[in-house]
This record gives C-alpha cells, sequence and structure tokens, in this order.
C-alpha cells in the first residue's frame, strides 16, 4: 500500500517537482523548521477526520500535491534525507513505474517526502486514493484535488481561522496544534502551484490569498476551481456558485440584445423583460407594453405594418368564435361518420 | 389609526397616478423627440436639415433643398415642423414656411401628405417624412391634391406646369 502510493506520487510531482526548484527561493522557511511539528500535528488531524472516507481520500491527495509548494531549498534536502530513508521503496515505486525519468525521481522524492509528512496508515490511503487522478490528466488531477479541498480543508480552515491569522509570521509559537493544520494547508497550496502544468496562472494568483490567510480552499472566483464540484451545502454559500448561475444568465443578455431592440421603436425608452419577449404583431414589430396599450386605445393599427392589431380580433370574440365553431362542428362531423 | 393612513394612502394614489401619467406622456414625447434629433444630427439625411426652433424641443424649423433635376432644383424651402404633446401616437404638423408652386401644398403652406395624416404611424420619424416630403417634390401625390388647379396643369400641360415652379422657385425659395 505504501509503495502504491509513493508510485503515484511520484506520478503525480514528477512534472512539478521540477519547478519545484524554481519555487524554492520564495519558499516558506519556516515551513522546514516546523516539519516535525507539522507532521505530528497532520496526523493527529489525519486521525480526526480519518473516518470520512473518500473525502480524507481527497484530502490526502490534496496534501500530497501541496506539499511542496512552500518549502524551500532545505526542505528539499529533508525530502531527500527521507527518501534514503525509505530508499527501498522507492526503489519499488520505480520499477513500478518504469517511465518515471529522473525528474520523475526527484517526483517520487516529493511524494515520499508528502507521505513521510502524512505518517499513519490513513495518510498513505490518501495518497494511495490520490493515485488515480495524478495519473490522470492535469486538469483531472486539479478536480480531484480541489474535491478534497473543499471538503474538509475548508471545514478544517475554518475552524483554525482564528488561529490561523495571528500565526501567520513563519515562525510562530506553540498554538501549533490547531496552527499546524492551517499552515499545513496553506503549505499545500503552495505546493499545489507547482503541480500541474497548466496552473502557472494560478500560482501567480494564489500566494496572496495564502498570504492573507484566507481559509477558503478555494477562492470564489478561482478560475481552476471546478464548476461542476460537489456536494458541499458550503459550496452553495460562495459567491461562486452565484458567479456560475450569472455565467448562465449572460447568455441570455446577449440574446436579448441580439434578437430584440434595446429600446422601443416608438418611445425610445428601454425595453424590460417583458416588452422584449412581447411580440403583438406578426409582421415583428415590437414596442413596449405602455405604447402598445396606447396605440389600442386609440387606432390600434400596428406601427410597424399597419394593420389592426389581433388584439381586437380576440376583442371581438364572437363573430370569431362563431367561425371556429361551425370548424369544429364540421370536424367533428367528419369524426363521426369516419367511426 | 389602521383606516385613516389607509384612507389617506388612497387618497394620495390616484393623485399620484395621474401626475404620473400626465409627466410620462410628455416626458416620453420629449424623449422621443429628442431622440429624433441626436439621430438628425448624427446622420443627416441628405438634402434636408431639421432641428428645433430656439429652445422648444416641440416646434422645430426644417429645410429641404429642391432635388435638383426638378423645377424645384436650387430652391431651398423652409418648413416648421409642430409636435404633438402625444407624439409619436399622432402626427407631427408640417407647414411649408417657403411659397411653393407643388399641387400638395396650398396657398398657406399647408401640406397634403398622406403620412401626415391618416397613414402616420408612431414608427416614423421625422427624417422619413422629409424624406417623403422630398419625394413628392419629383412625384406630385395624386390621392392628396390640395390645390387641383395645379394638379390638372401638371397633368395637361407639365413644362407649362415645370415652368411655374421654377418660377417660383426662383422667387420665393432662392
Amino acid at each position: 500500500m505504501v509503495s502504491d502510493s509513493i508510485a503515484n506520487a511520484s506520478a503525480a510531482n514528477s512534472a512539478p517537482n521540477a519547478r519545484d526548484f524554481a519555487k524554492k527561493k520564495r519558499a516558506n522557511r519556516s515551513a522546514k523548521l516546523k516539519q516535525c511539528k507539522l507532521d505530528a500535528r497532520r496526523e493527529q488531524w489525519l486521525s480526526q477526520v480519518k473516518n470520512k472516507g473518500s473525502g480524507e481520500d481527497s484530502r490526502g491527495e490534496s496534501r500530497q500535491q501541496s506539499g511542496g509548494g512552500h518549502q524551500s531549498l532545505e526542505n528539499l534536502e529533508t525530502r531527500r534525507r527521507r527518501d534514503d530513508e525509505n530508499g527501498s521503496v522507492h526503489q519499488d515505486s520505480d520499477s513500478e513505474s518504469p517511465s518515471v525519468s529522473p525528474i520523475g525521481l526527484t517526483g517520487v522524492l516529493s511524494g515520499n517526502h508528502s507521505s513521510g509528512n502524512c505518517t499513519g496508515s490513513s495518510s498513505s490511503c490518501s495518497s494511495g486514493s490520490s493515485t488515480g487522478c495524478f495519473s490522470g490528466s492535469t486538469t483531472e488531477e486539479e478536480e480531484g484535488g480541489d474535491d478534497g479541498c473543499l471538503d474538509d480543508w475548508e471545514a478544517v480552515a475554518d475552524a483554525l481561522a482564528a488561529d490561523e491569522e495571528p500565526q501567520n509570521p513563519p515562525f510562530d509559537p506553540p498554538p501549533e496544534g490547531e496552527t499546524v493544520g492551517g499552515v499545513q494547508s496553506r503549505g499545500e497550496h503552495g505546493k499545489k502551484l507547482v503541480v500541474p502544468d497548466n496552473s502557472r496562472s494560478e500560482c501567480v494568483k494564489r500566494p496572496p490569498r495564502t498570504a492573507s490567510a484566507n481559509n477558503q480552499a478555494w477562492r470564489p472566483d478561482d478560475a481552476f476551481r471546478p464548476q461542476s464540484l460537489p456536494n458541499l451545502s458550503k459550496q452553495y454559500s460562495f459567491p461562486n456558485t452565484n458567479r456560475h448561475y450569472g455565467g448562465g444568465a449572460i447568455p441570455w443578455g446577449c440574446s436579448k440584445a441580439i434578437s430584440v431592440p434595446s429600446s422601443c421603436p416608438i418611445c425610445f425608452e428601454d425595453l424590460d423583460k417583458t416588452d422584449s419577449s412581447f411580440l403583438p404583431c406578426l409582421c415583428g414589430f415590437r414596442l413596449c407594453l405602455f405604447c402598445h396599450k396606447r396605440i389600442l386605445e386609440e387606432d390600434g393599427r400596428c406601427p410597424g405594418c399597419r394593420k389592426p392589431y389581433e388584439h381586437e380580433c380576440s376583442e371581438a370574440e364572437p363573430s370569431l368564435l362563431e367561425g371556429s365553431l361551425t370548424f369544429r362542428l364540421t370536424r367533428s362531423h367528419s369524426m363521426i361518420t369516419r367511426a | 389609526m389602521k383606516s385613516s393612513g389607509m384612507i389617506g394612502s388612497s387618497s394620495a394614489t390616484p393623485s399620484s397616478a395621474t401626475a404620473w401619467a400626465s409627466t410620462t406622456s410628455v416626458s416620453s414625447s420629449g424623449k422621443r423627440i429628442q431622440r429624433e434629433m441626436l439621430e438628425l444630427n448624427l446622420d443627416p439625411p441628405p438634402y434636408c436639415s431639421a432641428g428645433p426652433m430656439g429652445d422648444n424641443l416641440y416646434h422645430w424649423v426644417s429645410t429641404i433643398m429642391g432635388p435638383p433635376g426638378t423645377p424645384y432644383g436650387g430652391g431651398i424651402f423652409f418648413l416648421d415642423i409642430t409636435f404633438p404633446s402625444d407624439y409619436p401616437f399622432n402626427p407631427p404638423k408640417v407647414t411649408f414656411k417657403t411659397r411653393i408652386y407643388h399641387c400638395n401644398v396650398d396657398s398657406s403652406g399647408n401640406l397634403g401628405l398622406d403620412i401626415l395624416k391618416d397613414g402616420w404611424s408612431p414608427a416614423l420619424t421625422i427624417s422619413k417624412v422629409l424624406f417623403a416630403i422630398r419625394s413628392i417634390f419629383t412625384n406630385p401625390d395624386s390621392h392628396n391634391l390640395l390645390v387641383p388647379g395645379i394638379a390638372h396643369l401638371y397633368t395637361v400641360d407639365r413644362p407649362k406646369h415645370d415652368q411655374l415652379a421654377a418660377e417660383w422657385t426662383l422667387r420665393f425659395a432662392k
């Protein structure tokens, strides 16, 4: 199981890892110093959320993704050390995935690192579950990761929100218990930036958020947040969902603008929704309801074709009714004869 | 207490409604006329011009240049346009201020034009009206004759008619 997870992790992290090196300069030094504490904290936290099942898996994945982002060069060294420790396991993973290149190897290292951080069976499980996502396309992987983030990180981050803010400075003291979770999540985000190939823009976007200690797993306006994302009652409180609906509304606005004049040709007032769906004459001449009513009061002819509006016909229903009545009669008659 | 409040509101409603109706009817025609003025300025029709006389939005002055190739060619004809307060549901009143020898324009400048009477449509605009007026320079409207004598001359002796029309144009419109 562990080896499996490692292999997966390596696959997932192989691409990003190269970028990791570049990122390291600006990475957070505190991460390394805190690593031990973080590990312990993480484990604790994991055990807490362990029983969440799939959610936990995705969480683990996200953790993996984000593990390296904030880690500095020193962290890399740490990783290597851990790699050495887990050497045999790495060999296994390598053999399992022959396609792993030198870069892939480093990826393995990072993967190991993350798994190492997530000590305990639950962590390994999570990394293993992340496998599939990672092997998939970048976007898929992201989606999975996002799911995870939303699922648990949100909750945790929210719970930790109060603690986290004061502790933003790199070397923050004791309250770690809770802090660790927050910091960790931040670090994860950082690494997540690194992971997907196409997430460069995201990389640019995200650091400010982490810096501001925003606890949401996803910013509502995050471009990479999958709209199809699940299942979270929390999610619906986000403006993001509103954006979703807004996006749906845009086509409507466009169609309105395209197919219907924006203002009444008679009074030049803007057509509202009712007006724009109002088609009083077969000739297609549109006008607002006020002008239509006004015209009906006077000569009742369509300004476009100068023919009387059919409303008059409907008002003069008796005569029409007769015709339709006879028509109906004949039809029924024919039916009867046929029968 | 409640009932008095209700009464107050109900009594206030009709007055406000009437006020609202009257203001909107005026302002809607004003908006429409302003819009037409804007469009005339942005995209003036050829050989025509129109605009408010002074600061009264409902009283315009317009000029139409006689189409070349007709006896009215070279003449500039001034028209007076008065918009009713319920414009565009009723047609504007258009009169010639410049004397013209034409079977559709009487001696006081009234214009016999279908679209300015029964043929009016709220969808018509002043620029379309001016276009129609200019078109009767070349093709008199035989259905709305205001001066039958001129119409008769037009059908019987067209050269004579054209000569007279050109003389009038030279006399009054240049």
